[in-house]
């Protein structure tokens, strides 16, 4: 049984309230840019069974406003419900509890949480809890340890237990909520988080507090991104293990700064003038986010290089419930204070232009690359979901969600690639003589590029199911595509 | 305290940077610091080969970063006496943000600003504070702009330490010794002839000295007014010496973290998780 409906506010409580319950929940946020009114909404599954994405119908829908109503009626399911009526908030979420059968202490317990307006809250929702007659599911109380998480939690996470000490950033969404995470974070768990005039700041910032041996990071979008490639390329010479958080959005330049795209995969891959090691590292959900963290700090503290970890606004902001166990990669701190130099630089630390000197030190960096290649070995750079089969679907990030549900019952393998840089030399052997079917939230197919220039092996444009309108997938629409395209 | 270097320098013969390396010198080994108690960054062009020539840690960082660069020193190791050299096109061109934003957010290092008016090490184009009518192959009818007075940008920008002196090893000296003990982010602008693309033919001349005068260095509105005596575009008068300073909250010291490390001693780097 999936349940689906609509609340502008409250989503999260209520997430929260079904994991408590025992349910499996996915839930995201859409959001435009501005403050008050415009059409919000939020769009919540719940199921005894994991689930990773949202489908377009609804079964309840809580209409706040006449336009939500207007925009969303039409896919409401047969028998499905509208609550709408001019109510507080917390009306409906009181409501929503005695329809879905919630324990009405668990919202008591949630509203006592939020630690404002817990009077008025708690007296509307019993108000709503009340009046609802009805209800259409019984109660379940599994006892599974499940986490209710989002994307950028679990980058903040990873960022703590990887032993951050300095994340600098400038707001951006959708970057932004894993600065709000750490600030909210610093003092209890000693580590600074500091937000400068610009991101070519923050980044020439980290590379002075990595040289002092500090576990630096930052945080941005593709935008703030841009400005920070000059110091990437910085951060590449002068051997600063810094890593990047880059949270997508749909570009070009402002693009559309609340929905969510994967239109940076290439960038991230070459952006920065010059030759240099790097690694570029693409999570799925958010306990990937804190594994894949804790990764790249593993790898810029024993390589010094920089380091790229990929989200999007669906990955960053969606909550998950999820259930498998974190394996965080502990890593030392490696850099000490010495002369470092932005140029090519002799023995002594002054810029050269030697040429044998040019070649040794180009030489050893290079040499990094094929060190990382060999060590990422041991940490998983792919994963493959479902049973072997001749129809291979290959993806990156977040649409891994609405893949594993959409393929539930289909005749399909999806092949998940979680290191971009260092590629896995595997990854040929997988998708030679398959059926591949390429999924991403762009309109270029930029993993393809990746896997025609890593492999040789190209991918049929008729195969490639690439959604570019700033939205997430969704299982159901994405089922069809790919049963479409099933051989 | 040895603070040499193996590297020759390349600047021209007789280049004022070297009254400046002199003096930077002499301050460091005097300042009552320990060799590895300080750090050192420079930018892009010719000041920032003086990186090269002293023998202390640090970064030879980007054009127009070495602010930031600096604050990342100090909040990753706040015990730190870091000494971020630049130039006109480094400080005032390609990163006059960071130039502003250092002055307010008053961070314990020092900002040495070597003005020669000139980007010299790609061959003598104007900056933000050349002064009018000065031509060259990129402006072969002259500049036709106001150059900026970088005294008065750090005044109104909130900087606690204002000061400018001449490319001499003596003034060099004596005002980086005061910028160390300034507690806070002290400004310092050195004039530096380019010998070969701006020489700031009668400049000395023009000189003297704030502290032969009753000027006081507490008065914002005293230092605002001689501010203004040297535009960068005619040469009348031009006030060297500590402009301005007064005691302001230091960055690190508000920052509960950064103040902790500071009182221990320590660096992030020492912090075992």
């Amino acid at each position: 049984m999936n349940k689906r409906y609509n609340i502008l506010f409250g989503g999260e409580l209520l997430g929260e309230a079904l994991v408590k319950q025992g349910y499996y929940v996915f839930y995201s946020r859409d959001y435009q840019s501005l403050i008050r009114g415009g059409h919000n909404f939020n769009v919540l599954t719940f199921s005894e069974n994991p689930v990773n994405s949202n489908e377009s119908n609804i079964d309840i829908l809580v209409a706040l406003d006449e336009n939500t109503k207007t925009i969303h009626e039409k896919n409401l399911k047969k028998g499905g419900v509208i609550l709408d009526s001019k109510h507080p908030n917390m009306y409906f979420a009181g409501k929503l509890f005695k329809l879905l059968c919630l324990d009405f202490k668990i919202l008591e317990q949630e509203l006592k949480e939020l630690k404002k307006r817990f009077d008025e809250n708690i007296k509307e929702a019993k108000k709503g809890y009340e009046e609802e007659t009805k209800n259409v599911c019984k109660v379940i109380l599994q006892k599974n340890q499940i986490y209710f998480t989002n994307g950028g939690k679990g980058i903040s996470e990873g960022a703590i237990k990887s032993g951050l000490d300095v994340y600098y950033a400038y707001p951006m969404t959708p970057a932004t909520s894993v600065l709000v995470e750490l600030a909210d974070k610093q003092e209890k768990n000693n580590f600074l988080v500091l937000e400068l005039e610009n991101e070519i700041a923050v980044m020439n910032s980290a590379i002075g507090s990595s040289i002092t041996g500090a576990k630096s990071m930052v945080g941005t979008s593709g935008g703030g991104f841009d400005l920070m490639t000059e110091a990437l390329s910085s951060a590449g010479i002068v051997e600063a293990p810094v890593v990047m958080y880059l949270a997508q959005r749909p570009g070009p330049a402002s693009g559309v700064p609340t929905y969510t795209g994967q239109g940076d995969l290439s960038m991230a891959r070459h952006c920065g003038h010059g030759e240099f090691p790097r690694i570029v590292l693409a999570p799925g959900d958010p306990i990937e986010c804190q594994e894949l963290t804790s990764q790249a700090f593993y790898f810029s503290q024993k390589y010094k290089i920089p380091s790229i970890v990929m989200s999007d606004k669906h990955l960053a902001e969606s909550f998950y419930s999820l259930d498998s166990k974190i394996q965080i990669t502990k890593s030392q701190k490696t850099t000490s204070l010495a002369r470092y130099n932005t140029y090519e630089k002799d023995s002594t630390g002054a810029g050269t232009d030697n040429p044998e000197i040019i070649k040794k030190n180009i030489e050893n960096r290079l040499k990094k690359v094929q060190e990382i290649k060999k060590e990422a070995k041991k940490f998983t750079q792919y994963k493959l979901h479902g049973k072997k089969n001749k129809n291979l679907i290959v993806s990156w990030g977040s649409p891994k969600g609405a893949i594993i549900d959409s393929i539930k019952d289909l005749n399909c393998e999806f092949l998940q690639i979680l290191y971009i840089e260092p590629f896995s030399e595997k990854i040929k052997d997988i998708l030679e003589n398959k059926n591949i079917i390429l999924i991403e939230n762009n309109a270029t197919g930029q993993l393809a590029n990746l896997i025609a220039e890593k492999t040789g092996i190209f991918i049929d444009d008729k195969n490639k199911i690439l959604k570019y309108d700033g939205r997430p997938f969704l299982n159901d629409e994405l089922k069809k595509e790919i049963e479409r395209r099933l051989r | 305290m040895n603070l040499n270097t193996p590297i020759k320098p390349t600047w021209c013969p007789g280049c004022p940077n070297f009254m400046i390396l002199a003096g930077v010198k002499k301050a460091l080994e005097t300042c009552g610091k320990k060799q590895n108690e300080m750090a050192i960054v420079s930018g892009i062009g010719c000041h920032a080969k003086i990186f090269d020539y002293i023998n202390l840690p640090g970064l030879n960082s980007l054009h127009g970063r070495v602010a930031p660069v600096c604050l990342g020193l100090k909040v990753g190791n706040p015990n730190l006496t870091v000494l971020g050299f630049s130039g006109d096109g480094d400080a005032y061109a390609e990163g006059m943000e960071h130039t502003i934003h250092a002055a307010r957010y008053n961070s314990n290092w020092n900002y040495i600003v070597h003005n020669n008016q000139v980007f010299s090490l790609t061959v003598g184009q104007p900056t933000p504070t050349t002064e009018k009518g000065f031509a060259d192959k990129t402006m072969p009818m002259g500049v036709k702009t106001q150059p900026l007075n970088p005294i008065k940008l750090m005044l109104a920008s909130g900087a606690s330490f204002v000061a400018r002196v001449f490319a001499d090893i003596q003034q060099v000296e004596w005002v980086l010794k005061e910028a160390i003990k300034h507690k806070g982010f002290s400004f310092i602008e050195i004039i530096q002839p380019c010998l070969i693309f701006h020489p700031s033919i009668g400049y000395k001349e023009k000189t003297y000295s704030l502290e032969k005068t009753k000027h006081d260095k507490s008065s914002f509105d005293q230092a605002w007014k001689k501010a203004q005596e040297f535009d960068y575009n005619e040469v009348k008068k031009i006030p060297l010496g500590i402009f301005y300073q007064v005691e302001k909250p230091v960055f690190e010291d508000q920052l509960p973290q950064l103040a902790k490390l500071k009182k221990a001693g320590k660096s992030w780097k020492d912090i075992k998780r």
